[in-house]
This record gives C-alpha cells, sequence and structure tokens, in this order.
C-alpha cells in the first residue's frame, strides 16, 4: 500500500511531461513559444544572415544557418560603403540632441512642477499638443521656412546636422518635459522647503536637491531622447541629400534601393544599428518600462 | 498725478520682488527655451502649413515663399481628384480609405495582441522577467532594421524564407509576391504593425492588471465562476478606461505613421495612406501646396475622430 503510493516516479519523458503538464499550462507554454518565436526570429536572421556570404544569400533556397562566420557583409559595409562616417552622423546627431533636451527639459518640468505662475497650464497643454500632430504635416513648413531663414542668415538647410537637432528637440522635448514633471512632483515639497528654509536659494536647491534624487528619471530621458533621433527617419530623410552627411537609418535606406540587392550588407547594418540599441535598453530596463507605458518613446 | 505714478511704481516694486512674482519669473526663464523651440518648430509650422495648403507653392518660389500666389481650394481640389486619393476598387481603395482602414484594423490588432501578452505575463512563472524585456524588442528596435528584415522574409522569390515555409508545408506551390499583391500586401501591413506596437498596448494593460484587487477573483472562486465569466466580468471592465484610452492613443499615431509603410511597400499595391501621399506629392513632384492640402485633410479627419470619439467615451462613461 505504501509502496503503491510511493511509487509514482514516471517512467519515461511523456509519463513525466504528463505529471507535471495540465491543458492550461501546456496552452500557456505553446502561446509563449509562439510569442517568443515570431518576436526573435527577424532579430536572429538579422544577424546571421549578416555573416553569410553572397553565395549563400542568392542560392535557391534560404540558408537557415550560416556554415561559418564570415564577415564578407562588414568588409563591404565599412569598405565600399564608407559605414564609419554614417556612424559617427548619427552619433552627432543623436547625443546632443539627448544632453540638450535633458538639460531643457529638466529646467521646463521644474517650473511646471514646483513653481506656480499664470498661464502654465495653457502652455503645458499646448506643449503636449505635439502629441497629436503628424510628423509628415509639419515638415513642409519646416522645410520652407528654414531655407527662408537660412537664406537670410546664412546657413544650410541641406545636409546641416544641427538642424536636424533642432526638429527632433521639438519632437522631443515635450514627452520629456511631461515625464520629468511627474517624476519631480513624486518628490516631497517638505524636502525642498527644508533646504529653502536653511538659506538654499531655488537654484542651489534644483542641483543639489531635486536633481540628485532623480537620476533614475533623469538617465530614462537621456535614453529616449537617444533612441529617438538615433531611429529617426523621415526628417532625416528630407534633410539629407549627401552620402556622407547621412544617418544611419538613411544610407541603409540607400544600401536597401541599390540596384543589386545585397541583403547580407543590409542586415549588417541593420545590425550595427540595433545591438547598440538592445543592450541600452537591457541594461537600463527597469528604470524604462514606466516610461515606455507613459508614452516616452512616441510611434 | 506724479505722486500717482510714483506710487504705483513704487507697488511695483513691492510686486515684483515679492517671493511669488520671483518665482514667476523663474519659472518663465526655465520654460523659455522649450517654450521658443516647440513654438519655432511646431506650433508656428503647423499654422504655416494651413496656409501653405492654399498657396501655390512648389520648387520654383520656395525661396520666396510668403509671395506664393493664393489659389483658394485648388490645392484641395487636386488631392481629391487624384487618382492615388480617390477610391478605385476593393484592392486598391485609395489612400484616404486605406488610411482608415489600416489604421483602425491594426489599432484593434494591436490592442489584442498586447492584452493577450499581457494576461500571457501577468501569471508567475520562471524566467517572465526575461521575457517581457525580449517582448518589448520590436518596439525599441528601429524601424529601418525591422522593416527591412520583414521585408527580406516576405521576400517574393522561392528564396525569401515565407515562401520556403509555406512550399515545404505544401500550403501554396508557387511563390507569393506577398508585399506586392493588393490585397495581400494590406494585410501583412496591417500584421506588421500588430507585431512592432503591441509591446506598448501590453505594458499599459499589464500595468493595469497587476493594480486590479485580487478580492474581486476570490469573490468570483466562491461563487464558483470559470476562468472565461472572470475574465469577461472582472478583468475586462477593470481594463475598460486603459483599452479606451490605447485605443485613441495609437489610433492618432497609427494615422500619423510614416515609416512603417514607406519602408515596407512605399506605399504601393494598395498600401498608400495619407502620410505618404503627403511625402509624394511634397518631396516627389516637389509641389508642397498640394502636399500641405493632403496634410490638412489628415489633420481634419484625425480632428473628426478625436471628437466623435470624446463625445461617444464621454456619454459611456456618464453612464457607466
Amino acid at each position: 500500500m505504501t509502496a503503491a503510493i510511493y511509487d509514482h516516479r514516471p517512467k519515461n519523458f511523456i509519463e513525466h511531461l504528463a505529471a507535471h503538464m495540465s491543458w492550461r499550462k501546456f496552452i500557456f507554454a505553446l502561446v509563449l513559444f509562439m510569442f517568443l518565436s515570431v518576436i526573435l526570429f527577424p532579430f536572429y536572421w538579422m544577424i546571421s544572415s549578416s555573416f553569410k556570404t553572397y553565395a549563400e544569400i542568392g542560392g535557391r533556397h534560404p540558408v537557415y544557418i550560416p556554415n561559418e562566420l564570415r564577415w564578407d557583409a562588414y568588409q563591404e559595409l565599412f569598405g565600399y560603403w564608407n559605414f564609419g562616417r554614417n556612424i559617427i552622423n548619427s552619433f552627432l546627431v543623436a547625443i546632443p540632441t539627448a544632453l540638450i533636451a535633458v538639460v531643457l527639459s529638466t529646467m521646463g518640468a521644474y517650473a511646471s512642477a514646483r513653481l506656480s505662475f499664470r498661464g502654465k497650464n495653457v502652455m503645458l497643454n499646448s506643449i503636449l499638443i505635439i502629441y497629436l500632430f503628424p510628423g509628415i504635416l509639419l515638415i513642409i513648413p519646416l522645410f520652407a521656412m528654414l531655407a527662408k531663414i537660412g537664406a537670410a542668415i546664412g546657413f544650410e538647410v541641406q545636409d546641416n546636422l544641427g538642424i536636424l537637432v533642432f526638429t527632433y528637440l521639438a519632437q522631443t522635448l515635450p514627452v520629456a518635459l511631461y515625464m520629468l514633471a511627474n517624476y519631480f512632483r513624486t518628490i516631497p515639497e517638505e524636502i525642498e522647503q527644508a533646504a529653502l528654509i536653511d538659506g538654499c536659494t531655488r537654484s542651489q536647491v534644483i542641483w543639489k536637491v531635486t536633481l540628485p534624487l532623480s537620476v533614475p528619471a533623469l538617465v530614462s530621458v537621456v535614453i529616449y531622447t537617444f533612441m529617438i533621433a538615433w531611429n529617426e527617419f523621415l526628417y532625416a530623410l528630407v534633410f539629407l541629400n549627401d552620402r556622407d552627411m547621412f544617418t544611419m537609418p538613411i544610407k541603409i535606406n540607400t544600401i536597401f534601393n541599390d540596384p543589386t540587392p545585397r541583403p547580407h550588407v543590409v542586415m549588417a547594418a541593420s545590425t550595427i544599428m540595433t545591438i547598440p540599441i538592445i543592450i541600452l535598453f537591457l541594461a537600463m530596463e527597469r528604470y524604462l518600462t514606466e516610461g515606455l507605458a507613459a508614452g516616452g518613446v512616441k510611434g | 498725478m506724479s505722486s500717482s505714478t510714483e506710487a504705483v511704481q513704487k507697488y511695483q516694486k513691492r510686486r515684483w520682488s515679492s517671493l511669488k512674482s520671483q518665482e514667476a519669473r523663474l519659472a518663465w526663464r526655465l520654460l523659455l527655451p522649450t517654450a521658443v523651440i516647440v513654438f519655432g518648430l511646431v506650433i508656428f509650422p503647423a499654422i504655416f502649413s494651413i496656409w501653405i495648403s492654399f498657396h501655390k507653392v512648389d520648387l520654383s518660389n520656395l525661396n520666396d515663399v510668403f509671395h506664393a500666389p493664393y489659389v483658394g481650394l485648388d490645392n484641395y481640389k487636386r488631392v481629391i481628384h487624384d487618382y492615388a486619393f480617390k477610391w478605385q476598387s476593393w484592392k486598391n481603395m485609395g489612400a484616404y480609405i486605406t488610411s482608415i482602414v489600416y489604421s483602425f484594423v491594426s489599432t484593434l490588432l494591436t490592442i489584442i495582441i498586447g492584452l493577450i501578452a499581457a494576461l500571457l505575463l501577468n501569471r508567475p512563472f520562471r524566467a517572465r522577467g526575461a521575457s517581457r524585456a525580449v517582448f518589448l524588442f520590436p518596439y525599441v528596435a528601429p524601424i529601418v532594421s525591422v522593416a527591412f528584415v520583414w521585408r527580406w522574409l516576405l521576400d517574393p522569390k522561392p528564396s525569401g524564407v515565407a515562401n520556403d515555409i509555406l512550399m515545404r508545408l505544401n500550403l501554396i506551390d508557387r511563390p507569393l509576391g506577398f508585399l506586392s499583391t493588393p490585397g495581400l500586401a494590406l494585410l501583412l501591413v496591417i500584421l506588421f504593425t500588430g507585431w512592432r506596437y503591441f509591446p506598448f498596448a501590453m505594458l499599459m494593460i499589464l500595468a493595469r492588471l497587476q493594480a486590479i484587487d485580487k478580492t474581486l477573483y476570490e469573490a468570483a472562486d466562491v461563487d464558483g465562476a470559470n476562468e472565461w465569466h472572470k475574465f469577461w466580468y472582472i478583468t475586462i471592465p477593470e481594463l475598460r478606461y486603459v483599452l479606451g484610452a490605447l485605443f485613441l492613443l495609437r489610433l492618432i499615431w497609427t494615422f500619423n505613421k510614416f515609416d512603417d509603410i514607406f519602408l515596407l511597400t512605399g506605399g504601393g499595391f494598395g498600401t498608400n495612406v495619407l502620410p505618404v501621399l503627403t511625402y509624394q506629392f511634397s518631396f516627389r513632384l516637389f509641389n508642397f501646396g498640394v502636399g500641405a492640402a493632403a496634410a490638412m485633410i489628415l489633420l481634419v479627419t484625425l480632428l473628426i475622430f478625436l471628437v466623435v470619439y470624446v463625445g461617444v467615451f464621454m456619454r459611456y462613461t456618464e453612464e457607466a
């Protein structure tokens, strides 16, 4: 009797599964597996294809696992296509955008979270209107306007990375300001008031009390704005004409549209562009997911 | 009289130095750079775009925009009568109807996939944190990369992955041109949009799911409710507001979306939408006036959605 109770060890794999799996668990595992494979397969395909040779790309059937890691695509990318230049351009746009955006939005967010002034709500609402405006609507007047101003003051609108930084700031500042203001409101005002009573000025309070407490929020704003500038396609497509000034997305588009298709090179460039973003995201995931749900990356 | 001005000045001086007005001045100084950039690069261009849509602006007079000739509604007429805008057939619905179909269906799909993913991640299992991170990949990865990977997976040649798999499974006997067949192309663009944007819906739904009072489910268990009852009578009503807000936000963003369709199909094969049409008018034909008119039609349609939605949704919440 006792032996019968204890002797229910599974005899083979199937029985083991049957003992531990209910129908509900099975369906759960199946759906999870489907999600993971549909999400991850394109990324696997992108990375693995970047190591294929032209022969493997052009065959009758797709090659699911490359025979060996070949750097042909990367050699062509950095040699013939001069992709290094485009990586630098992307950094030249994304880093200033992120840094200027975090400074300006911190200032604005502090004002709207802590200070009272007339016209605050009108101001904040009009800043949030940007959520509604299609980028494509703004680009025509921006193009015309900047061409006019550029002619008057004497700067080029085309192929000017500085102009791109400004247009990205316009797109990212409102959301950054909104996210930071929400964060500042969660910091107890009493802490700041205590510092004010102790004789600190407002700017000292901001610098020595508020900002050190807001590091997580500041980091996530930097990363969001960096990601937006790094990924942006439409404005860069319209404002850049010279291959040496292209940011990565526009260069990848150019390589893709080359008369002789070279998907492995496109995949190599895409891998270079995607991996830093994924690593940045994974490293900072704890800070970032909350901001994502708040609409940090508009799109 | 001079004494009264003096009094006013004194009063103003006192007022200015009071703590409150000092605060207000500091606030404006802090907000000024953001306000200037947003006004100069968003609000002013938006208004300027209305003006452009009523004027003849092309490459010839781009440097002298402010003297562009007024043409009344001509630009709008050109957009409305353009073959790419108008309804052609069920397989080629024209940019206007395609835009509406595309944004409504893919918004719905995005939310449904997001809901399933959120329910999946709401139950405890090993590697839940890692799975959630992976689920967010499509949303954080650059659009250019993922669009081109999918475009290549859906390659019309027999060496395309989708064609290869479907032919090995004997589901099709000759390769399909997935993104170059009207109808099928629109369906795939919608599926792509669902794949890319469901993580956003998932995160918002997940946050709300975790805030639902557990005692509701316990009470339902006591009453003998099954899983389906609990989902339909507790979870969905609790998610109602989040789903409503999500629908509006995603609808607006999808309706405005340019990159996805431009990179996947270039707006061909029955997938042309208003943002891509606006781009084609402005930067292929270099007719900025007509482009601005197309963009204004897009914006007005968006405002109509918004008004209808707020009207319906508000009444619904008042009744509830």
